[in-house]
């Protein structure tokens, strides 16, 4: 079988799942969904792994999807080796993942339990096209159907009201990016007369360049990105996301979907190499955030808030890292969050799951004991998530402050130390989460006396990541300065200055000791959250500051904002619109044909009086005046 | 031509025409005034035939068949208007006692 056709394969394994289980899953046995359903995932894994062992790189085209005079848009797959790793990211993370609801959505009913496999196959499917896609119609083909397989997943417990909101919440906020992605692809299609990745970037590097027309541009598609990646200014539907099932939090809004912007301004890097403002834009746009999420991940109580707005703040590391130009550190950081972020959900899904879906975490307190296998798990994610060495998320995080810090501008600077910063919070906040949740004395608040740890299929692929968390940053050691660089080597070859974009500065000697400081100082404030959350022997600080931790609580007030700013001028306008032409105009103009024609037909009645005499009189005269008017007309 | 040859002595056309008028005038005044639905139907046949009358004297006159074939399709017309017309007279005498046209004015608006 070709390569090309392997490609496809990639594709078509979830599609067809998904199309199964869309038709048929409700009517065939449960088995058969708790196969199908994971299973297609796996089978795109093997599919990948398959490309990755040929060494594919190559524009796959298919067929011709539209052609119209001299313009032609092809279906075309670029395999190289960032495609193949975001798709290794995402069958791999993305089957563990799905394998893991298998037993998490047990509760449900036959329907919704091929209901929700079905969508967790689309959104794989979007998700592998988005990241496949050779040309940017399909990339925003993909880019949209996974903001639709989303707001599906979001909204998945249709029931329950809060669950629509959010997922009508982030579809809208994902809208909004796609019509960025939209209006950046017409851009560059008005510059570069194509569509297709090869098309634009290689007229990019013949043609002299418009710099305005590409900073344009390029803002535009970080509209997308930034609305897809939860960055703030358009962050607030991820928080909200929660709603959805777990294993959604952990596959959608942790491990892929939200990564697409990086992934975005990874596979753009030839357009935000040359648009240096739009670059820098992406790196403070992913420095604010990661500092903002992590204040507000302090004080947040439902354990899977917290989650989120942890990733939020390590989307904005990787943010930052593609927006200096450490495109490979930023990739590493995708993949090590992908390890320990989907750990920590799914950890917490059985914790959630023993807890009958409670979900505050001051209302836990003591699973340290009882739920042994997850709360080890669950540790070695929040040390990860700290950045302990020798936990994958030490190297990855490491390396991009570290790729910061070397690169000695005033940006690169500025946004080193807010990572810094970030570093330190998000230690304290991941301190107070463990704390809280494990260990200490059960809270008398707590629903289950006596949790059950969950079935071995939840527990397995948890036990997986968390390996993989733990000895999976040995591929890429370069935050110590010694040691293997797969990732490096992987995703940006020595010789290929094409590829992902390189890294072009050398790292300084003092990263290393900052990035060992900084994970010391981060341990620190750790274990710091046990005297003030276990053993109460510092007063918290929220109780100094009462007005940061109500600042905190209401998430800077975004929410009221955006509710002052759009919520409620267009409700007035759509109120008004209602009130005023809906009811007064459109209405007056429908009733008032109808009541014109009702009025018409009365008075036109009283002609019909139903006598025979007056019928034909009418007759008799209209003929005689007929005769008389030809009459006259002859003479 | 313009002259009918009746028992050896010579008529105008118009004289034909002349009946034809004051026939169907006849036969419209009795559709118009007259309420029994049967005598309705009687002066409608009188008009059809004043019709004929003065077809077939043009016929006559301009010596040309049409006006002959003519008169014989409005009689088989006239056949038909009358069947139906009493079929339907009949039936409604079969369900209520109608005396004139004018009790039937279920249609009026």
């Amino acid at each position: 079988m070709s390569l090309q056709a392997v490609t496809m394969l990639v594709l078509l394994f979830p599609a067809a799942g998904a199309t199964l289980l869309a038709g048929r899953g409700w009517r065939m046995p449960r088995t058969v969904t708790k196969i199908v359903g994971p299973g297609v995932v796996w089978a795109s894994f093997i599919a990948t792994l398959v490309l990755l062992f040929n060494h594919t790189f190559n524009d796959f085209y298919y067929w011709t999807w539209i052609k119209s005079g001299s313009f032609e848009l092809p279906f075309n797959l670029v395999v190289d080796n960032l495609s193949i790793f975001m798709c290794l990211v995402i069958t791999g993370v993305g089957g563990l993942i799905v394998t893991y609801s298998v037993g998490y959505m047990a509760h449900e009913d036959d329907p919704s339990y091929a209901r929700f496999f079905t969508y967790m196959d689309v959104f794989i499917f979007s998700m592998l096209l988005l990241v496949l896609a050779g040309n940017f119609v399909f990339l925003i083909v993909g880019w949209a159907l996974v903001g639709l397989s989303s707001y599906f997943l979001i909204g998945f417990w249709y029931h329950r009201p809060s669950a629509v909101l959010a997922a009508r919440k982030a579809f809208v906020m994902n809208v909004i990016g796609d019509v960025g992605m939209i209006l950046g692809a017409f851009v560059l299609f008005v510059g570069y007369h194509s569509l297709t990745y090869a098309g634009v970037f290689n007229s990019l590097t013949t043609l002299t360049q418009d710099s305005g027309m590409l900073e344009l541009a390029a803002f535009l598609l970080l509209v997308g990105a930034v609305a897809k990646s939860a960055q703030i200014p358009l962050h607030t539907w991820l928080p909200d996301a929660m709603e959805g099932p777990t294993p959604v939090s952990a596959l959608i809004h942790a491990a892929t979907m939200v990564t697409a912007g990086v992934y975005l301004v990874g596979r753009m890097h030839p357009i935000y190499d040359v648009a240096v403002y739009a670059h820098g834009a992406v790196a403070i746009i992913g420095a604010v955030t990661a500092l903002f999420a992590a204040t507000i991940a302090l004080v947040q109580t439902d354990i899977k808030r917290v989650l989120a707005y942890s990733t939020m703040s390590q989307i904005g590391y990787m943010f930052l890292a593609v927006g200096i130009g450490a495109y490979t550190a930023g990739f590493f950081h995708l993949l090590s969050h992908a390890f320990f972020k989907a750990l920590l959900f799914m950890a917490a899904g059985n914790v959630i799951h023993a807890m009958h879906d409670e979900q505050d975490m001051r209302k836990y307190g003591g699973l340290w004991g009882q739920l042994r296998p997850t709360s080890i798990t669950f540790l070695l994610g929040s040390l990860s998530l700290v950045g302990v060495i020798p936990l994958v998320g030490f190297f990855s995080k490491e390396q991009i402050l570290g790729a910061a810090f070397s690169r000695g501008d005033t940006l690169a600077y500025s946004v080193w130390a807010v990572g810094l910063v970030t570093a330190l919070l998000t230690g304290f906040y991941t301190g107070r989460m463990w704390w809280l949740a494990f260990c200490g004395k059960p809270s008398p608040e707590r629903p289950v006396e006596h949790p059950h740890e969950a079935p071995p299929v939840m527990l397995i692929p948890v036990v997986i990541l968390a390996i993989l968390a733990t000895i999976g940053g040995f591929i890429q050691t370069r935050a110590l300065g010694f040691g293997p660089h797969l990732i490096d080597d992987f995703l940006a070859p020595a010789n290929d200055y094409t590829a992902v974009g390189r890294q072009m500065w050398e790292e300084a000697a003092g990263a290393v000791v900052i990035g060992l400081a900084t994970m010391a100082l981060g341990g620190l404030l750790f274990l710091a959250a046990y005297r003030v959350y276990v053993t109460h022997a510092w007063r918290p600080w929220t109780g100094r500051l009462p007005w940061a931790q109500r600042l905190l609580e209401r998430k800077y007030y975004f929410d009221e904002a955006y509710n002052a700013a759009f919520v409620r001028p267009l409700d007035r306008v759509a109120d008004l619109g209602f009130r005023d032409v809906e009811t007064e105009v459109l209405d007056g103009a429908v009733v008032g044909t109808g009541e014109l024609a009702e009025a018409g037909a009365g008075y036109g009645s009283f002609t019909q009086t139903g006598y025979f005499r007056n019928y034909v009189l009418v007759f008799v005269a209209s003929a005689v005046i007929l005769a008389i008017v030809l009459l006259l007309r002859a003479a | 031509m313009g002259t009918f040859d009746v028992g050896g002595s010579q008529l105008d056309t118009s004289w034909f025409l002349l009946l034809g008028a004051i026939l169907f005038a006849m036969g419209t005044a009795g559709v118009l005034v007259r309420r029994n639905p049967l005598i309705i139907l009687i002066c409608i046949e009188l008009m059809l035939n004043a019709v004929n009358l003065t077809l077939i004297a043009f016929s006559r006159q301009l010596e040309n068949l049409e006006g002959q074939l003519f008169a014989l399709m409005t009689m088989t017309v006239a056949a038909a208007e009358a069947v139906v017309g009493l079929a339907i007279l009949v039936d409604i005498f079969r369900v209520r006692d109608v005396e004139d046209v004018d009790d039937l004015s279920e249609l009026r608006g």
